[in-house]
């Protein structure tokens, strides 16, 4: 007879299993999707049993939902070491570009995967839950910053396609290994400052 | 304490989840339950009070579904 799986939640909770999980369900999203995800593919991929997944999941959606939010909460966790949002203007941006390319340069599948569940219907909900304190934040720098005239004042679309777009661009060239002529690209602090030095030059009143 | 108890079952259609759903929601010891019919294995997730699996597989199985444990 099989062993029954019975076993309350608190004894059999074995982070390391959960970790897999979170880990592989990571990879298989950004390498073939939400919809190549099953969790018989993840059981195999996790090396963990569909029993042992479906103890801390109820099923697919809410595998990723989870994982998702945990993601959210690490990245916005990441982007807002040493950040004050009384900072003054340059030193906050600094700051947010530093904490941002740390957080792609270390973490770059985690990174594509909440790019990925940002433009899925499961992003709505993770994201305005994680996403709250994150743009109180956000908007209480800005707001601070426009005050002491450190920022000009702009829509907050226009300032994030200034203040961030550029660093994204960078991150997305680095990611492809190179850049819109095809020629090689490497990410570097030289080019990250350069680009930002360019960024707070055109923010700045 | 709560428990979590797996099994496998071939609750496809939303007729027979109707039906599963009116047995599960029977029982007492259930605090919570959902079918992922998307699996291959269209897994029964219980979060119930008792540990004892067989009270729901045989109510399951009396109204003749299919319903084994899901093995670790």
């Amino acid at each position: 007879m099989n062993v029954h799986l019975y076993l309350p939640i608190m004894r059999i909770k074995d982070e390391q299993k959960i970790d897999a999980i979170h880990e592989k369900a990571v990879e298989t999203i950004v390498k073939y999707g939400f919809d190549g995800l099953s969790m018989q593919k993840l059981a195999k991929a996790a090396n963990v049993s569909p029993a042992t997944i479906y103890i801390y999941f109820k099923d697919r959606d809410d595998l990723i939902q989870q994982v998702a939010t945990k993601e959210a909460a690490k990245m916005v966790e990441a982007s807002l070491k040493g950040f004050d949002a009384t900072m003054p203007f340059a030193e906050g941006l600094t700051i947010q570009w530093k904490n941002r390319a740390k957080y792609w340069l270390k973490h770059p599948q985690q990174a594509k995967f909440l790019e990925q569940v940002r433009h899925s219907p499961v992003g709505e909900e993770v994201y305005s839950k994680v996403k709250k304190e994150f743009s109180l934040v956000m908007s209480e720098f800005v707001k601070g910053a426009v005050k002491r005239r450190e920022l000009i004042k702009l829509p907050i679309e226009v300032y994030w396609a200034v203040a961030f777009a550029p660093f994204y661009q960078l991150v997305k060239f680095h990611d492809d290994g190179k850049s819109m002529s095809g020629q090689p690209f490497k990410w570097s602090d030289a080019y990250m400052n350069q680009t930002l030095k360019l960024v707070i030059k055109a923010l700045t009143p | 304490m709560k428990h979590v108890l797996i099994f496998k079952t071939n609750v496809e259609s939303e007729e027979q989840l109707q039906q599963a759903a009116l047995l599960l929601d029977a029982n007492g010891s259930i605090l919570k339950w959902n079918i992922d019919r998307e699996d291959i294995d269209r897994v029964l997730r219980i979060e119930s009070t008792l540990a004892n699996m067989y009270d729901i597989m045989k109510v399951m199985v009396d109204a003749g579904f299919l319903c084994e444990e899901l093995t670790d």
